[in-house]
């Protein structure tokens, strides 16, 4: 039976705009996902900001009642057996927000502790060893207004194992951590896995997902566009061919007239300095360096290149197209 | 399972508890706010020439305290919590809800307590107002009861917040009238005839009506046998809203601030 | 790009004036539905005034005149604090409009954009409070006394939009502001002549309370409820309006130093 079993999962949000006449408006954040996770996985869930990866990770979290669909952790239902489901799973959001602010972090701990359901008599000891793990240890009497950014993700982490959950999930764990302080959470979540919990865990870094995930799930505008292990998702970018150009200034509607030559798979435009950088991924069998060229005769240009293709354009093309 | 509920609460209401006395705005509403007010109405007393007791109007003032910081603690703690980002987690933990937001509530109640410490000295250093307490022992029943029956008064006052973003700009509007309708400062008996019946059913009535009575001297039990029939009531319409306001969050998303 | 308008040009003025307003406007209102408007804006002052006229019936003060008149202008009053603090602490974008404030004309015309949402908001605040008295309490008002009335209104609301800003200002670099404005709303509360005649307070209060705007207000309100015309109060209002124009002063002067003290630290949005 897999652990986390997502059916078919949609959710609407209305919102209503407008000052004095509101109006409502449906927005389908998540339109029909499903997957699997099996025991001891670690899925990732990547996709670009606004694809649905919070809606949907809070659906399965119980915190969000889907729109339609269904969805199971451990065999319960996150609707109907939402209390079950909040017993035996952890869940760490990314952000400064989710504290008590006031309070020193052991307060935080020993309170969401008591929460949990942890022994009183094993929470001291429990508390220890996370603070141990997360690299939080001989900081927990200072306020939490005072921690920085990774201080405070690593204590949602130690907060989120607290009761010792068989399966985790988290929300962008290393957004808006330095990079020394995100190796070492990276580090950490491997540790997890390792032994023998189950971890979904959503993210944008295409290279975080390809470093430590069991299997990618490619969300993007509330569809899973692919699915697989970070290899069969790199087989897919196998064949073809990549040409970056570097241009001084391009208007919108060459990009778009660059889409539709025949053989170009994806044009993406990555924003440098002075310039702007043109990715464009073609067909293995074509060369269409002069065309894409005579395109861009208007425009100064500046160096060009050719590549393989990388897992990165694997992504920007998978979600680019949806 | 039913030894962790009493735990829970113990831990949850000290660590709210210590919460709220970490921060300025209650620092304003349960302790200086109530000695202006308190201050506000000896001087019209003095002016007024009125006959009675000042301790009449310390307790008074000092319950006036208590209900802010409840209605403020209360109402104001869930879109606190939202904005803090906390709300999502505790709805989030495996006890009910209702187990959770209790020791809040709690906790805002009796962070009142501190505005009557504060009326009472204030008026005793800078008004001479005798601090002879008639019934002592009783005086210290009623303030726990008054506390527990405001707490769960705040549970219903959650319970109908907890859902709507804006409900923090009606909580402003709760403020006077209910210190109006229970005869806090101001006998019921000066208004219109059809107020009293309102005031039955509010905690804070029945709350002065027992810390005054234990003070000065009259029937205290009665009005602390009210306090706790209230509470038992207000628990039990906490308990139905509860459910189903939660349900109604997670469909509507609006557990978090997005 | 744009030619940089110059600084007293009228184009330049008005646009100061409507989007100072504009700002003032969204603060206030940005997070309310009609139906918030009333309840808070409305709802909260008729109890104010029938909480402080019953305690001074209580008290044995039989004058439900002076309990109305004092706190239906201190309500309106108290959203110009409010208002004005909220919009200049907030205001991240108030940077873009500094260039345009170097001549004292368009700091007028920005002070008078953002104070005008809030006056025409105390105005209404105000009328509904005295209706509130003439409907529900012991208070009578001549309707010959209504403009006048209006007149103090306007000024008085000023004067404390005056204090907001100063507020405001003073939180550009304090924390935290929503305490003092909080703070200054209770002791205004207390010495302004609100429920509680200056003269009976102690010197020290009451020597604050003629310091601060409202106090000079409220008494020539109350004067003209009594039936004095316009002309008899007119120290009272030029008192009340020479305080505004003081802390205005002194909230353009410090918005200036924090402003250019920040531009030197890089800080003023740090906090």
């Amino acid at each position: 039976m897999a652990v986390i079993e997502a059916d078919n999962l949609r959710r609407t949000y209305s919102t209503t705009t407008g000052v004095i006449r509101r109006r409502r408006l449906a927005v389908e954040a998540v339109r029909g996902v499903s997957f699997q996770v099996e025991d001891g996985q670690l899925f990732g869930l990547l996709g670009p900001n606004g694809a649905g990866k919070t809606t949907t990770i809070k659906m399965l979290i119980t915190l969000l009642l889907p729109t339609e669909g269904t969805a199971r952790v451990l065999g319960y239902d996150v609707v109907d057996d939402s209390r079950e489901v909040r017993k035996r799973i952890g869940y760490v959001f990314g952000g400064d927000r989710g504290l008590y602010e006031r309070l020193p972090g052991l307060d935080n701990l020993k309170y969401f502790a008591e929460l949990y359901g942890v022994p009183p008599r094993e929470q001291k000891k429990r508390i220890e060893e996370l603070l141990e793990l997360v690299g939080l240890t001989g900081r927990e009497k200072e306020r939490v207004e005072g921690y920085s950014r990774g201080m405070r993700q690593r204590l949602h982490i130690a907060r989120g194992l607290l009761h010792d959950p068989q399966v985790v999930f988290l929300d962008e764990p290393t957004i808006g951590v330095d990079p020394v302080g995100a190796r070492e959470l990276r580090q950490t979540i491997h540790t997890l896995v390792e032994s023998g919990k189950t971890v979904l865990l959503t993210t944008h870094y295409m290279f975080e997902a390809d470093a430590l995930c069991d299997r990618i799930a490619v969300i993007a505008k509330g569809e899973i566009v692919a699915e697989g292990t970070p290899s069969d998702l790199k087989n897919r970018v196998r064949d073809g061919k990549v040409v970056e150009i570097e241009v001084y200034g391009i208007a919108d509607a060459t990009v778009q007239t660059l889409r539709e030559i025949a053989g170009v798979r994806a044009v993406n435009v990555e924003e440098r300095e002075q310039a702007q950088l043109l990715v464009v991924q073609t067909e293995t069998d074509v060369e269409l360096t002069h065309t894409l060229l005579g395109h861009l005769n208007g425009s100064n240009v500046g160096r060009i290149a050719a590549r393989e293709p990388t897992l990165e354009d694997a992504y920007v093309a998978l979600v680019s197209e949806a | 399972m039913i030894a962790i509920v009493p735990r829970l609460f113990w831990v949850g209401w000290k660590f709210h508890l210590k919460g709220l006395t970490m921060s300025s705005f209650f620092l304003l509403v349960s302790v200086i706010q109530p000695l202006i007010f308190a201050t506000i109405a000896y001087y019209m007393y003095e002016a007024g020439a009125r006959e009675g007791t000042l301790l009449y109007v310390a307790l008074g003032a000092g319950l006036m305290g208590m209900w802010s910081s409840t209605l403020f603690g209360s109402g104001g703690a869930i879109q606190w919590q939202r904005w803090q980002g906390t709300l999502e987690l505790l709805i989030g933990a495996p006890p009910p809800f209702i187990f959770t937001l209790l020791p809040l509530t709690l906790a805002t109640a009796s962070i009142g307590l501190y505005s009557i410490v504060a009326t009472l000295l204030w008026g005793g250093l800078l008004f001479d107002v005798p601090l002879s307490i008639e019934h002592p022992f009783l005086f210290a029943v009623s303030l726990p009861a008054t506390a527990l029956a405001l707490g769960l008064l705040g549970l219903v006052l959650a319970s109908t917040f907890v859902l709507y973003r804006q409900a923090s700009a009606f909580s402003n509007l709760l403020e006077y009238p209910v210190w109006l309708v229970s005869g806090l400062l101001i006998p019921i008996s000066l208004l219109p005839g059809w107020v009293e019946p309102i005031s039955w059913v509010l905690a804070p009535t029945w709350g002065v009506k027992a810390v005054r009575e234990s003070a000065l001297g009259g029937e205290p039990l009665f009005a602390i046998g009210m306090c706790l029939l209230l509470s038992a009531i207000y628990l039990v319409i906490g308990w139905f809203s509860m459910a189903n306001f939660e349900r109604l969050a997670r469909k509507q998303a609006t557990l978090s601030l997005t | 790009m744009t030619e940089v308008a110059s600084p007293t040009s009228p184009r330049t003025l008005a646009r100061v004036f409507f989007l100072g307003g504009l700002f003032s406007y969204r603060a206030l209102f940005n997070w309310i539905t009609p139906v918030m408007y009333v309840t808070t804006m409305l709802g909260s002052p008729l109890f104010q005034i029938l909480f402080f006229a019953y305690l001074g019936r209580f008290a044995g003060l039989q004058d439900d005149t002076f309990f109305v008149v004092g706190n239906a202008i201190q309500v309106s009053a108290m959203a110009g604090i409010y208002g004005m603090t909220m919009t200049i602490a907030n205001e991240r974008q108030f940077g873009t409009l500094s260039p345009l404030l170097a001549t004292p004309a368009s700091r007028i015309a920005l002070f008078l954009g953002r104070a005008l949402p809030v006056i025409v908001n105390g105005l209404v605040v105000s009328a509904f409070g005295f209706a509130v008295g003439l409907l529900l309490l012991d208070f009578t008002l001549e309707w010959s006394a209504v403009p006048p009335l209006v007149v103090v209104v306007v000024v008085t609301v000023a004067s404390c939009t005056a204090l907001g800003m100063l507020l405001g200002s003073i939180g550009l670099r304090a924390r935290d502001v929503f305490f003092a404005s909080n703070l200054v709303y209770f002791l205004m509360l207390l010495v302004c002549g609100v429920n509680i005649p200056v003269e009976t307070l102690p010197d020290w209060l009451e020597a604050i309370g003629r310091a601060v705007p409202l106090t000079h207000g409220i008494e020539a309100a109350r004067e003209i409820a009594a039936g004095a015309p316009l002309g008899e109060v007119s120290d009272l209002v030029w008192t009340e309006l020479g305080i505004g124009v003081a802390y205005a002063a002194t909230a353009f002067l410090l918005f200036r130093l924090f402003e250019i003290e920040g531009r030197r630290r890089a800080s003023l949005e740090t906090f």
